[in-house]
Formats: structure tokens, C-alpha cells, sequence
């Protein structure tokens, strides 16, 4: 009986869902994501169109994987959701290409959201978002008091010590070893094309390691070739 | 994106407006019995009520008389052999008052399922027997490709 007094809200709800005739199969066959280059000869009023339509798709596809989740069937069809995705991203991405242009043409600035460094109590440096506040900064004494703008002090030192050294040690670490390897190499293949190892290690000197004793091979060199 | 970093509120117009929004709704299966004329949603947790309505109104022109919302905590779980804990998302559930004269009931998806995988079934049967057929009629001059005779 419900279902005749629901004739104005039904169809529009029913935009949740897959269309009917793709209920019961077990593959629905579609096309390929927008591409950055088809999105970028559309005008922006297509643009903001298409938005609305992948949004719409997105959420009718994801009611119909929570709808397959819960009744434990199989969701046709699941790259759908992330060729939508991808779309999205592309229209994000050339929106942002336009307003860009827009804004450096305008006012020299990018329009991006700005953001600075700044170093925490702990003396490591992040970038920090700005956004738009009701007070300016010099007039929030409050927030003033609240933060700690300067790092210093016995543990920070200490820590800032440790912390540096194991940032060497990971690096040293790794020299090492991409030198080792390519030593290994030169010792178990005294052929081995030079400027292929020059190519892969840049941060060794194979020059150099070439007349190394660890490359020398357990054979006896040819002497007169 | 610039439209969607909120600046601060300030009187007057023109207001915020968001171009290319984000959010996103599914429309879920009620847990609880609700009335005809309520219609639950799972939404991105960043939403408000003011938010569901918009989007509902404006996107979908479903008339939209009250938003309640709740966020639901994502389940915990302890680990077997490890112990450590896994958490699942946490999500914002609303539930959408339309008129008192509209009604919505959650369609049955997966009526016809069983009827469809029989059909799969028979023609999975009928390729068997094909199959079975080509080698019997193969049984003699074994090795022969599968277009060689009719």
C-alpha cells in the first residue's frame, strides 16, 4: 500500500540505487575514467555539471556496496567506484590548473591556501596551514600565553643530538651498504658494465672501488690478453 | 580547494558557498524501525545537519522537513595472535524527516538473485557437456586442436 503513496519521493530517492535491470548481475560493463585532457576543453558551467553527476554516481555507488556488504552478495563491478574517483580527481585537478591561472593573472598569488614553517617545543620543523581567525594574532593575548614559540633547553638539546645522530646513522648506514653491493657485484662479475653501476649507484664512487682489494674475485687474473 | 577551507562567518551576503563539494551520502538500510516518512543516511563524518539538508535539497530536491544526526563508533578488535587493537571507521548516520504524506520503504535488491544463478549454473552445465562431447569424439586421435573438425 506504501508503495502508491510514494509516487513523488521514491524516484528521487531510488537515484541511490543501481538501476534495476543491474541488480541481480554479476558484472555491469561501463566505460573508462575521464581523462585530464577531455576535461580540460570542457567550459567550467560542464565542469561544475559533471561534478554533480560523478557526485551522484559516487553515492549510488557506494549505497550499493554497503546494500551487497550487508546482505553478504558480491558488489558487480567494484572498479566502477574508483573510475569515479579518478574522474573527481582529474576535474579537481584541472579546476585548481584554472584557478591558478585566474588568481596569478589577477593578483600575482597563487590562491592557494597559504602555509609556513614553523618549529614546535620539540625543535623539529613542520609546515603549519593558515586559516582565516576571528582576532588578529598581537590582539589574542590569550593564545599568546597559550603557545610555545621557543624550543630550547637541556632535553631538547639532548634530544635534538639523538635524534640528528640517528639521521646520520640511516644515511651512513646506507652508503654503506649501496657501496658494499656494488663491490659484491664487481667481485662476482668482473665484466660488469661500469657505467650501468655509475647509472644505479650515483652516490658511489665505482671508480675508485674498482681497484679496491674486496673486488678482486677468488681466481687468478689473466695477466697477459 | 579554496571554496573548501571555511573562512570565518561574518553577516551579511553574499555567503560561503561551495562550488565543488566532497561529502558524500548512502543511503542505508534502517537498523531500527523508523516511520514511513524517515529516511536513514550513512554521511561523511564533516557534515552537519544544516549540511544534509542542503545537500539533499539542492542536489537531490528531496523536500526535507527535520535532520537528526549521530556518529556511531567504529568497532574495536583485538588481535588473535598479536593482541594489538584494530578500529574501524567511525560514521555519521542522519536521519531525514521528509513530509508526513511521503513514504520511502528500503527496496529488497537480491529477490531475483537465486533465479540468476540458476540460469549460471545451466549454462555452466551446457558448456560442460560440450566439453564433454569434444572428447569423446577426440577419443580416437588424441591431440587434435579444437578447430580441426566441426
Amino acid at each position: 500500500m506504501r508503495e502508491i503513496h510514494s509516487s513523488f519521493v521514491r524516484p528521487v530517492l531510488m537515484q541511490f540505487f543501481d538501476e534495476p535491470k543491474h541488480w541481480n548481475e554479476n558484472e555491469v560493463k561501463v566505460g573508462r575514467a575521464w581523462r585530464l585532457d577531455e576535461l580540460r576543453i570542457k567550459s567550467n558551467k560542464e565542469l561544475h555539471q559533471l561534478w554533480f553527476i560523478l557526485l551522484k554516481e559516487r553515492n549510488m555507488l557506494m549505497t550499493m556496496e554497503h546494500e551487497c556488504n550487508d546482505k553478504m552478495e558480491i558488489f558487480p563491478s567494484p572498479e566502477r567506484i574508483d573510475k569515479v574517483k579518478i574522474s573527481m580527481e582529474n576535474l579537481e585537478t584541472v579546476v585548481r590548473e584554472r584557478n591558478k591561472a585566474y588568481h596569478l593573472l589577477e593578483t600575482g598569488e597563487t590562491g592557494e591556501r597559504p602555509r609556513r614553517e614553523v618549529t614546535n617545543a620539540f625543535g623539529l620543523r613542520g609546515y603549519y596551514k593558515s586559516c582565516e581567525h576571528v582576532l588578529p594574532a598581537f590582539m589574542n593575548t590569550k593564545w599568546i600565553k597559550s603557545r610555545q614559540l621557543t624550543h630550547g633547553g637541556r632535553a631538547v638539546h639532548k634530544f635534538l643530538l639523538k635524534y640528528r645522530e640517528k639521521l646520520y646513522n640511516a644515511k651512513r648506514k646506507s652508503k654503506n651498504r649501496s657501496r658494499n653491493e656494488v663491490m659484491m657485484i664487481l667481485r662476482r662479475n668482473p665484466n660488469f658494465d661500469l657505467s650501468v653501476l655509475r647509472r644505479q649507484f650515483p652516490d658511489v664512487d665505482v671508480d675508485k672501488l674498482v681497484n679496491e682489494d674486496k673486488t678482486r674475485g677468488h681466481y687468478v687474473p689473466k695477466v697477459d690478453v | 580547494m579554496s571554496t573548501r577551507w571555511y573562512p570565518i562567518y561574518q553577516r551579511g551576503n553574499p555567503q560561503l558557498r561551495v562550488f565543488l563539494p566532497n561529502f558524500w551520502m548512502k543511503l542505508v538500510r534502517p537498523q531500527e524501525e523508523q516511520p514511513a516518512n524517515v529516511v536513514t543516511f550513512a554521511v561523511s563524518t564533516e557534515m552537519t545537519k544544516h549540511d544534509v539538508k542542503n545537500y539533499l535539497e539542492k542536489i537531490y530536491k528531496l523536500p526535507v522537513v527535520e535532520v537528526r544526526t549521530r556518529i556511531a563508533l567504529g568497532e574495536t578488535k583485538r588481535d588473535q595472535t598479536y593482541g594489538y587493537v584494530t578500529k574501524k571507521d567511525d560514521v555519521k548516520y542522519a536521519y531525514v524527516t521528509m513530509p508526513k504524506t511521503e513514504s520511502f520503504t528500503f527496496p529488497d535488491l537480491f529477490s531475483n538473485r537465486a533465479e540468476n544463478q540458476e540460469k549460471e549454473g545451466k549454462s555452466l552445465d551446457e558448456s560442460k557437456d560440450g566439453f564433454r562431447k569434444f572428447l569423446d569424439r577426440n577419443k580416437k586421435r588424441p591431440g587434435t586442436p579444437g578447430w580441426y573438425s566441426i
